[in-house]
């Protein structure tokens, strides 16, 4: 989960795109069998997300305390029964809201925040680029566990200070992800001369920093969320997250610990949910990395 | 033999070894709850956990608790004073006699200088050697005490503010430190030091790294945040409680499931609190475990604040008959006791309430369709508790299943599950405050085994927040009668009738649903011999044995 | 050159001073009594005043912020209030575990990732390749805290091989590097060592892939190179990189191993940030969060030079 910072350093812009790019981008990513796998798979859970009241057999936040911890394929509980007797299949499925959320939400905010600030910060470029970027630069500063943990720690626990502490957490490196590619693209000769010709400062992005610079900050955003769930469902193991009953897989990996030494098998489905869609998410950026020809 | 071979081999040797030597010299491995190392000062934080550890086998107080019952409640014997008895004149001056020829661990006597020291250090801003890190969980813990005179060698009088029975329950509280190993502590601070309040800090500080107290064993090694290490002191003053077991190793293993890993592969021999679920292996890998109910309750305190929904009484009854506890105790692993009040019967307090706690579904339906509500019209509580904390034994499935139960009886529960420290300081700015963020009820776990802790507090006018726990403002002239009675009855059979009365009052009024009672849970080896396990918070490490 | 590393020098000061305000502003916006540690709830709003000044609570933040970074400035963090302790004493320890834990599982995670990273790296697109890279995407999509806690379970509850927790037979601080204190080692530094396996692998495949596809090893090889040849030139030019990320790698395991440290009860600054903020004590977080910041400020700065100085390749105007 330490992963995000790492490689925000390394990825470069990518060439100036020419007409049919995308089309060649999905050319090349349809002939990746790993990466469609992962996306369909990632595309089964947000299904399963979004139809949970329909798919799930059982609601997700009652249960029988006398049925609790039934093994895997007891009848009525295919997949269990958890600590107080929920049906463990229900909120798994329910479970995919949450963490899905977890996962994604922080990661698209400080998307957009993130890369409107350093494409903003690398447009402008001069002090304000200076001001802005040292600023970010105090954030990037922290490791991002230590941030995380620290922030939701000082709030106090909850789902909504999770969140926050994550997208503060992702901020900085897309930022400077989206400012260095600004910059870089900005001194290129194009632009330079749309900008002699008078061309405003919102055409001049539109038409020639956002085309070149979102792509390479979308790729490295996906590989963010697989971080984000797993740091979410780790500030939720530690207490900081989500709040009972709630289902969400890091919590119910909390909560059903202590039950390891009963059933480990329904102890570890919900860490075998999170690894499933973080490791998805993780070979569908790698296929889009390649695909999109970002480099390295 | 190959080279890594021998290097092998040497170290199965070592280790073996010094298996064998930790043999001989009898050593007892716990693994607390507590994530830190009580502090060892004198005065330990951590709850009564720190009491049980750092407190009670490290240090004497002039009263203590009687551990060596399992059957009947755990009353308070004498400690390092042999008798007491207040004015009969003026009721808040107190004589305490002290048993003589009581020693410090570093050969110094413990005798009223002592404890007119120890009085100061929590009480006293003008002392040298005043505290204020001592002074949180010691004044509260003893409100009414003021100041300390010696009379002669062997005598110290006691101030109270005001009369109080309580105050020689209050005194378990106080633990002796020696006040000649501090000052030697004080003389080695560096002179560079100048500063009075430093160096007293300083003091402290060496003093907590190498304490020394009269009780039955003494500190031999103190790594923060790690272990700390005991050695038996032969020469205690009660024979009865001379330690048998050489050494005692304490480790801070706050994650239930490290400690269930480390009593199951040797690391300790005893643990704190393990997880429910786990125990079935653990007793099939053949330890034992043991519990016993303790002074202690978990409940929902409720709200008695304008617009409050337990302003009705027959709601507050109906919650109370709706809980299954027997059903819970089964969740728990039977890891609880069922609660009918704070005190159960056969206990001196516990009175004859006319309200009966118990489950009773259809009489709790009853009360709430009388109080105008029913399936389709829920009444909406909302309670706060935290995930964790110190007494709150497993607050999530507990509360979660008070939620299921109570949905029942038509009442829609919403949990507000917030840090545990927050629900604590929350728990004395009361129901009025935003920090309830509109709760009616608060579930924080208390400590009964002293009357003013265990009732006072909640029922008073004078402990309404920010004062004290009265959360939800409950009390009336009625109840501030029942508690002055019981104050000011000095004669121990008079103060037990008359906090009888109040609880029995308490329990008829409602202001808590009572759920459960913690049995403080312990696995430990079948080598740990002559276990005593009283109905206390605490258990006395002095009396027991290792194979 | 020079002043470049004179420059990177510079950024560094105003950055130093953002950390400290961001440490103690976070700090400071949690909700919640600074004196709950030692000052129970029932204590009298009185109490509670008085012992609010006697620590210096009820000063201006400002006030607190300035004399807090005085006195770190000379090496001096506060104490804590819950244990009355220095803080800087506490820091200095804990770091130390965390750092021997770190740096072994780094080490571990640095071999095992350039192995599985090379392997796939220089058989791209083959069997060997993905099974390779399957095992590094692993390593950085397991919930490490749960693999932990797995291994706990079979290694050390069912199987009574390894310790479960602590830092030694006698604690932390007689450390030696014998097999009774390593044993302690094994389990948190392999779950630990799992992170920058799955990351250095996943750079030096990337890295590796990318050197053999440049044209002068597909001319050296025309040349007729040897496969040896071929590799040390490989390994020499990944090398800077592969290090860099090795070396911001063992700053993210400092910062971010609350969650391994708590399962295993290993005494280092996890489990002193995972106390200091369940017991609110803000001495020892503020500090604890100012020491883990700066290292991790000051290694940027030392990947940073030494890459500089290592590869010649990377121009830094």
């Amino acid at each position: 989960m330490a992963t995000l910072v790492g490689s925000a350093r390394e990825i470069e812009a990518a060439p100036a795109k020419a007409t049919g790019y995308w089309t060649g981008v999905w050319r090349r990513l349809r002939r990746d069998p790993v990466a469609i796998g992962a996306a369909i798979v990632i595309l089964l859970i947000v299904l399963m997300a979004a139809f949970a009241e329909y798919i799930a057999p059982a609601d997700p936040y009652r249960g029988v305390s006398l049925r609790r911890l039934r093994p895997i394929g007891t009848p009525g509980y295919p997949l269990g029964s958890d600590e107080l007797g929920r049906d463990m299949l229900s909120r798994l499925i329910y479970g995919a809201r949450l963490s899905l959320f977890m996962g994604v939400t922080p990661v698209f905010i400080a998307f957009f925040l993130g890369s409107s600030i350093g494409i903003f910060a690398g447009y402008v470029g001069g002090r304000l680029n200076t001001v802005i970027m040292r600023t970010i630069d105090v954030f990037y500063a922290f490791p991002s566990v230590l941030l995380a943990v620290a922030l939701s720690g000082a709030l106090g626990a909850g789902f909504g200070n999770a969140l926050l502490s994550l997208t503060v957490v992702f901020i900085p490196p897309i930022a400077r992800v989206a400012e260095a590619v600004t910059t870089q693209v900005r001194s290129r000769d194009y632009v330079e001369a749309a900008r002699a010709s008078g061309a405003g400062a919102l055409a001049i992005i539109r038409a020639h920093v956002l085309g070149n610079v979102l792509g390479p900050i979308f790729v490295y955003a996906t590989s963010l969320i697989s971080v984000s769930m797993i740091l979410a469902s780790g500030l939720s193991f530690l207490g900081l997250g989500t709040r009972p009953p709630e289902p969400e897989w890091g919590l119910m990996l909390n909560t059903l610990r202590t039950a390891i030494y009963v059933q480990p098998w329904v102890a570890a489905l919900p860490g075998t949910m999170i690894f499933v869609t973080s490791i998805s998410f993780n070979l569908l950026s790698d296929g889009l990395r390649s695909a999109m020809d970002v480099k390295q | 033999m190959t080279s890594l071979g021998k290097v092998l081999c040497g170290l199965a040797l070592t280790t073996a070894l010094v298996t064998a030597a930790a043999a001989q010299e009898k050593t007892l491995r716990i693994g607390m709850t507590a994530a830190d190392i009580p502090r060892t000062l004198g005065q330990p934080d951590q709850g009564f956990e720190g009491n049980r550890f750092t407190g009670i086998p490290i240090y004497d107080g002039l009263t203590q608790w009687d551990l060596s019952k399992e059957k009947e409640p755990s009353g308070v014997i004498p400690g390092a004073a042999t008798e007491w008895k207040a004015d009969d004149a003026d009721k808040t001056k107190w004589v305490f006699k002290l048993r003589p020829g009581v020693k410090f661990h570093d050969g110094s006597s413990l005798n009223a200088d002592a404890i007119v020291w120890n009085v100061q250090k929590v009480l006293d801003k003008a002392a040298p050697h005043f505290d204020p890190s001592q002074v949180g969980v010691t004044a509260s813990r003893m409100p009414t005490l003021r100041t300390a005179r010696k009379i002669d060698d062997m005598t110290v009088e006691l101030t109270t503010s005001e009369p109080d029975a309580f105050l020689p329950i209050n005194l378990t509280n106080l633990f002796i430190a020696s006040p000649a190993h501090w000052d030697a502590k004080l003389k080695a601070v560096p002179a560079s030091v100048t500063d009075p309040a430093e160096r007293s800090k300083q003091a402290w500080a060496a003093f907590a790294a190498d304490p020394s107290g009269s009780g039955p064993f003494r500190v031999t090694r103190f790594v923060p945040r790690e272990r700390l290490e005991l050695a038996k002191f032969p020469e205690y003053w009660d024979e009865k409680r001379r330690p048998k077991i050489d050494k005692v190793v304490l480790l801070p293993l706050p994650e239930a499931n490290a400690r269930t890993a480390a009593l199951l592969s040797g690391q300790v021999d005893w643990i704190e609190a393990p997880a429910p679920d786990a125990v079935p292996q653990i007793k099939s890998r053949g330890f034992v475990l043991y519990q016993n109910a303790q002074p202690h309750v978990w409940p929902w305190q409720l709200s008695f604040a304008e617009g409050s929904p337990w302003l009705d009484k027959r709601v507050r009854h109906a919650a109370n008959l709706c809980v299954n506890r027997a059903e819970l105790k089964e969740l728990l692993g039977g890891m609880m006791a069922e609660a009918t009040g704070t005190y159960e019967p056969g206990h001196p307090w516990h009175g004859n309430p006319k309200f009966q706690i118990k489950y009773d579904p259809a009489a709790a339906k009853k009360l709430m369709q009388e109080a105008g509500h029913s399936a389709a019209k829920p009444l909406k509580v909302k309670v706060q508790t935290s995930a964790s904390g110190s007494g709150q034994m497993q607050p999530i499935p507990m509360n979660e299943y008070m939620q299921q139960a109570l949905k029942e009886c038509f009442f829609d529960v919403e949990l507000d599950v917030i840090e545990w420290n927050t629900l604590f300081t929350n728990w004395r700015h009361g129901a009025k405050d935003q920090s309830a963020r509109g709760a009616n009820a608060i579930n924080v776990t208390y400590a009964a085994m002293d009357p003013f802790f265990g009732m006072v507090r909640f029922t008073s006018t004078k402990t309404f927040p920010p004062v004290s726990n009265n959360w939800g403002y409950f009390g009336n002239d009625e109840f501030d009668k029942l508690i002055a009675d019981a104050r000011t009855a000095f004669e121990a059979k008079a103060r037990d009738a008359a906090l009888a009365k109040l609880h029995a009052r308490i329990v008829e009024e409602a202001p808590f649903v009572w759920v459960a009672h913690d049995v403080g849970p312990r696995a430990m080896s079948t080598k740990v011999k002559g276990v005593v396990q009283p109905q206390s918070w605490f258990i006395d490490l002095a009396t027991m044995s290792m194979e | 050159m020079l002043s470049y590393l004179a420059r990177r020098f510079v950024y560094t000061v105003p950055i130093l001073i953002g950390v400290s305000l961001v440490c103690f502003g976070l700090v400071h916006i949690a909700p919640g009594d600074p004196l709950v540690s030692v000052l129970p709830p029932d204590a009298s709003a009185d109490l509670q005043k008085v012992m609010l000044a006697i620590y210096g609570f009820d000063r201006p933040y400002a006030e607190q912020f300035a004399k807090w970074i005085w006195r770190a400035l000379n090496g001096d963090l506060g104490s804590s209030i819950a244990t009355g302790r220095p803080v800087t004493d506490e820091v200095i320890k804990a770091v130390g575990n965390t750092l021997r834990l770190a740096v072994v599982a780094t080490f571990i995670g640095f071999l095992l990732g350039s192995l599985f990273g090379f392997v796939a790296g220089y058989f791209r697109d083959t069997f060997v390749d993905k099974l390779a890279s399957a095992l590094s995407v692993l390593g950085v999509s397991v919930p490490h805290y749960w693999l932990g806690m797995v291994l706990v379970i079979i290694f050390a509850a069912q199987l009574g091989w390894l310790p479960p927790t602590g830092a030694g037979p006698g604690g932390s601080s007689d450390w030696e590097w014998d097999w009774a204190h390593i044993r302690h080692m094994v389990l948190p530094a392999i779950t630990m060592s799992v992170i920058p396996m799955g990351i250095v692998a996943r750079t030096v495949r990337a890295l590796v892939a990318d050197i053999l596809n440049q044209e002068f090893i597909v001319g050296l090889r025309a040349k007729g190179l040897t496969d040896v040849g071929v590799l040390l030139h490989v390994i020499k030019n990944a090398a800077p990189t592969a290090l860099a990320v090795m070396g911001l790698q063992l700053g993210y395991l400092l910062g971010g191993s609350i969650l391994i440290e708590t399962v295993f009860s290993w005494p280092g600054t996890g489990n002193l940030l995972n106390a200091a903020i369940f017991q609110r004590d803000l001495p020892l977080l503020q500090g604890t969060i100012l020491v883990l910041a700066l290292f991790f400020v000051f290694l940027n700065l030392a990947v940073d030079v030494l890459q500089t100085a290592l590869d010649p390749r990377i121009q830094r105007a």
